[in-house]
């Protein structure tokens, strides 16, 4: 065996929080060994094709493919960072020795300290025959799809709403495959509802308190048995319900992928809200064990946003541990990423994560202002359905309806508090408010709107439209975001939907904005009659009148 | 079944190649792994379980359920989610109709 290779840092795992912390460190001249498993690097980013929210700085409204790139651009660029693919790492031992497996050969390495972003892996769910061909993990369908362009079915029924579960329906439909139905056993859809909205207007049943009893097929799925649940979560009898499909896709929850860190005897705890056993830590990412981190999936379940802003923040605090200068500096940046962090966790659907936190003794020092977690909007039926209530629309719309005789205006289908401001950062002419928290909820100024359509193709919710009721005498346009093929044409009939995916009308193209700064969400002008201008949100183009 | 066209993606698909999967010659593509080209081709049924001769394909595709085992090139138990696929390369399943006497 070779000798010991002595390091600065090792971060195990090249996802994004582990790109991060990499980065972070090696800003401040520390010197760096990235090791990943796979033969590139990326995690889960690699097949994040949607635009991310969250904030801003964290690249918000940009899509995780184009945020990997960036990342991995800037890691090949620093000096600092000695990347390790195929790499993957086999044993820690108790004096900090690493071993790492690459191309059948062993290396032993002494790092000073270590980053854990491992990430995690996915839930399995037990029901009769769940072990045919065609039931995949989610990340599994996403691999398939997005990083080898191979279709996993034709047809697929999805487990879980979860922001996963959702966000894979959609690409699913994005690859051609049909989405038979979304099965959610909670009460309740369990991701954004801006993403479930999106799924109930192409027309995609969300079933909420509803469970998969077992599959169907001989050598490989040919279909499944649902059924509802009651509020105890027990079956209603006679209410099975065979659904049709090729492949069943379970999204129904991650797990941190502690292996490690319980080989090197770090401290963990069983915390439900984060996702199962997850490391003991402080507010620096660091763990039980001196100079030993995590970041990312590895310390609770959240999105990447929170992961590569914790991979900051843990390879920033070993830049100042171990590095020689700039140490006030660093503190600074610490302090930021922290604060950033809070702000994403502060609104209703961090309330999970920060009960989590909790549990583990931390909660920044601060006891959350639960004002900020009020929900301003009664949002009951849209998170069981996907679709908004009438309240809800209302309270959206101009409170008087001749405020549309001034010209195309903006409407905002947003009705949840989540961490999110694209919308809000994208307007040229500050007519969308969220009354400076990234939780809140956005309101348009309908005064300063202009209707220019901005807006259309830079929220990743797709919650943006824009409404020119008196277009002429009898037709109103709406402005929708269009993210499929084939685009349609100008001047082309199309067929028009409401928010349920139920047919309305048909409706005439007449502008079509898609180019480079639309970045692949064309914003389609589309001309139907007048009755129809608040209840068209969505339209389809036919293959056939594509030659 | 391979994605053509896609409203988000473009794939770069390497070379084609050749492998061997039980025997048949199938047309794959450099830098994709086996699972990929396998599934690509209409193959869902990898292997077949040990005892019960269940069918079995891929389930995580990230190298973590051991569900997509296989014999490649005569190393039984490759993990072909992560394996990529090399020209000329032999794909065996196995268990399949091989009983176990205990
Ligand atoms: S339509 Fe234009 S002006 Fe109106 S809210 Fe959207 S980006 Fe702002
Ligand atoms: S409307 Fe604004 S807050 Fe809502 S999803 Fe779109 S960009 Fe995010
Ligand atoms: S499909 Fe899970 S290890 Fe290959």
């Amino acid at each position: 065996m070779s000798k010991i290779q002595n390091l600065e840092l090792l971060v195990v795992g090249g996802g994004p929080a582990g790109l991060s912390a990499a980065l972070a460190a090696a800003n401040y001249g520390i010197k760096v060994s990235l090791s990943e498993e796979r033969e590139f690097l990326g995690g889960q980013l690699i097949k994040q094709t949607h635009r991310f929210f969250g904030s801003e700085k964290e690249y918000a409204g940009t899509r995780g493919i184009d945020i990997l790139k960036k990342l991995i651009d800037e890691v090949n660029k620093n000096n600092n960072i000695e990347v390790l693919l195929s790499s993957r790492v086999l044993g820690i031992y108790e004096d900090n020795i690493v071993t790492i497996l690459n191309d059948h050969k062993m290396k032993k390495y002494y790092p000073q300290s270590i980053i854990f972003a491992t990430g995690a892996s996915e839930k399995f769910l037990a029901f009769e025959n769940n072990d045919l061909p065609g039931i995949f993990g989610a990340g599994a369908v996403q691999t398939l799809m997005n990083v080898y362009g191979v279709l996993p079915a034709t047809n697929v029924l999805m487990i879980g709403s979860g922001n996963i579960g959702l966000i894979v329906s959609y690409q699913l439909l994005q690859a051609g495959v049909k989405v038979a139905a979304i099965v959610e056993a909670a009460p309740k859809i369990g991701g954004y509802s801006v993403h479930a909205s999106k799924l109930r207007r192409l027309g995609v049943p969300i079933l909420t308190s509803h469970t998969i009893k077992k599959a169907i097929g001989k050598e490989k799925v040919e279909g499944a048995v649902i059924c509802e649940l009651d509020s105890n979560w027990n079956e209603v009898k006679g209410t099975e319900q065979l659904i049709k499909c090729d492949a069943i896709c379970l999204s129904v929850g991650l797990t941190p992928l502690v292996d490690l860190l319980k080989q090197r005897k770090v401290k963990t705890t069983y915390v439900s809200e984060l996702g199962g056993y997850v490391p003991l830590r402080d507010e620096n990412m660091e763990t039980s064990i001196k100079n030993l981190f995590v970041a990312g999936d590895v310390s609770g379940i959240e999105e990447a946003t929170a992961a590569m802003i914790e991979g900051q923040i843990a390879g920033l605090s070993v830049a100042k541990r171990i590095g020689k200068n700039s140490k006030d500096e660093i503190e600074e940046r610490i302090e930021e990423a922290k604060n950033e962090l809070e702000l994403l966790r502060s609104g209703p659907v961090g309330k999970k994560i920060r009960k989590g936190l909790s549990k583990l003794g931390l909660n920044h020092g601060k006891n959350y202002n639960e004002k900020f977690s009020e929900e301003a909007l009664d949002i009951s039926h849209l998170m069981k359905t996907g679709v908004p209530s009438e309240e809800n629309l209302k309270n959206k719309l101009p409170s008087e309806e001749k405020v549309f005789d001034k010209g195309p205006i903006a409407i905002s289908e947003c009705f949840q508090r989540f961490p999110c401001d694209p919308c809000v950062k994208s307007c040229l002419f500050n007519a969308i408010s969220e009354n400076a928290n990234i939780n809140n909820i956005p309101y348009v100024d309908f005064e300063k709107c202009t209707g220019c359509g901005i807006c259309v193709s830079k929220c990743p919710g797709l919650a943006m439209f824009v409404i020119h009721k008196n277009f002429s005498e009898t037709t109103s346009v709406v402005i929708m975001p269009y993210e499929f093929l084939p685009r349609p044409h100008k001047g082309e009939i199309v067929k028009v939907f409401d928010r349920e995916g139920k047919y309305l009308c048909d409706g005439k193209v007449i502008r079509i904005l898609d180019g480079k700064f639309q970045d692949k969400t064309a914003a389609v002008s589309i001309e139907i009659p007048k009755e129809y201008y608040l209840q068209a949100r969505n339209f389809k183009v036919e293959e056939g009148n594509h030659g | 079944m391979r994605i053509q066209n896609h409203p988000i993606l473009s794939f770069n698909r390497g070379n084609q190649i050749k492998f061997y999967y039980n025997g048949k010659e199938l047309i794959g593509y450099e830098g994709e792994t086996i699972a990929a080209a396998l599934y690509a081709n209409g193959v869902f049924k990898f292997s077949e379980s040990k005892k019960l001769h269940r069918p079995r394909g891929i389930f995580c595709a990230i190298g973590h359920c051991s569900s997509c085992l296989m014999t490649v090139d005569g190393v039984p138990n490759v993990r072909t989610c992560i394996t990529p696929l090399k020209d000329g390369m032999r794909i065996e399943s196995e268990n399949i109709g091989v009983e176990i006497n205990e």
